[in-house]
């Protein structure tokens, strides 16, 4: 199997540099990716093709522990933001 | 002798200061304070009150008492030994002075805490402040009744201390027992507020620095209570004039530092705190 076919099919990708975030501790840029997916699908529904670079983003960022934890937070109700529009 | 005067100093000394007798009222007091610390820190670590109580009881209890002896004695000393020369009053004046700029610290960090808790919001209480579902009071109400009860306070202390300088007794009395009448009304109120508040000190950071931070206050505007108490009491036994009450300007001061203390605490945490 050649690697063309791989690399074309999978584009690998990490959440690029926001200058909102400029220092080490990237939480708060994890943590704004995912509030702001949820905010952006409840605006525009979750076929809206831009939410989708938030989703990345976070997944990118963020431990899957906190998204976890988060999403059962959701669930839960006790999401400790508000995640509408 | 009853009492030493200027005239008669320079037979005992030939300096106007006042070289204390020997007391036991620091090493009482030291002792006192440590009992009380000990009990409360080992309350705070989660020893149960019925077995540590007696300790923080029995410490606050003495230091509360030697406090009154050592207070009478310097009161004894000054007002009927005649040893409160101009320069001791100097002194007594710059250690009070002293004292109050070690409390601005105090409050100085508890404000500090207060503004790294609210002005970035950490992600685990939403980034947002005050957090969800903490129903914030309202500015408007009691702290802005508490504000004016406060302001007004210090009008009617000024008034009656400009009352002893004038050597009316009546006004300074007038003045003094006002203000000792808005104290009350104030700690009245609060502990309303408290009471009937929708959040406790254990409800996340803001109920900590709510709580720290106004319940900090308090405790000095009870203290503040206490300093102008006495010092009605001295007035109304004679025991100041126009040109020496150094006590009541001790306890006015204090009383200005609880107001503007208070002043912040409005504005930075009940008006933008709650916004």
């Amino acid at each position: 199997m050649s690697d063309g076919d791989l690399s074309s099919k999978y584009v690998l990708q990490t959440a690029g540099f926001d200058a909102r975030f400029p220092n080490t501790n990237q939480t708060r840029h994890c943590w704004q990716n995912y509030t702001d997916y949820f905010k952006c699908v409840a605006a525009k529904g979750e076929d809206f093709a831009p939410c989708k670079q938030f989703k990345r983003a976070y997944h990118s960022l963020c431990p899957n522990e906190w998204v976890s934890k988060w999403d059962e937070q959701r669930d839960n109700g006790t999401f400790p933001a508000s995640l509408e529009p | 002798m009853l009492s030493i005067n200027n005239l008669n100093r320079s037979d005992f000394q030939y300096h106007p200061y006042h070289l204390v007798t020997p007391s036991p009222w620091p090493l009482m007091i030291s002792i006192s304070l440590f009992c009380f610390v000990i009990g409360a820190v080992l309350y705070m670590h989660g020893y149960p009150y019925s077995l540590v109580g007696a300790t923080f009881r029995l410490g606050f209890i003495n230091t509360a008492a030697t406090m009154y002896f050592w207070l009478t004695d310097v009161t004894n000393e000054g007002t009927l030994n005649g040893d409160h020369t101009k320069e001791v009053v100097k002194g007594l004046l710059i250690g009070f002075l002293l004292f109050l700029v070690s409390e601005l610290f105090v409050f100085v960090s508890v404000f500090w805490a207060y503004f790294h808790s609210s002005l970035v919001a950490a992600i685990e209480i939403g980034g947002i402040w005050p957090p969800l579902a903490i129903i914030a009071l309202d500015p408007y109400g009691i702290p802005l009744l508490n504000t004016i009860v406060l302001l007004s306070s210090g009008s009617t202390v000024t008034m009656g201390h400009h009352a002893v300088l004038k050597r009316d007794r009546r006004y300074s009395i007038w003045g003094l027992l006002l203000t000792i009448i808005l104290a009350i009304f104030f700690t009245g109120l609060q502990y309303f507020e408290y009471v009937n508040a929708t959040f406790t000190i254990a409800d996340s950071v803001f109920g900590s620095v709510f709580y720290c931070s106004t319940g900090l206050h308090g405790l000095h505007v009870l203290v503040g209570t206490g300093m102008l108490l006495s010092s009605f009491v001295r007035l109304v036994n004679y025991h100041f004039t126009d040109s020496h009450h150094q006590g009541l300007e001790s306890g006015i001061l204090y009383w200005h530092f609880v107001d503007v203390v208070w002043l912040f605490l409005y504005v930075a945490v009940y008006y933008w705190g709650g916004l």
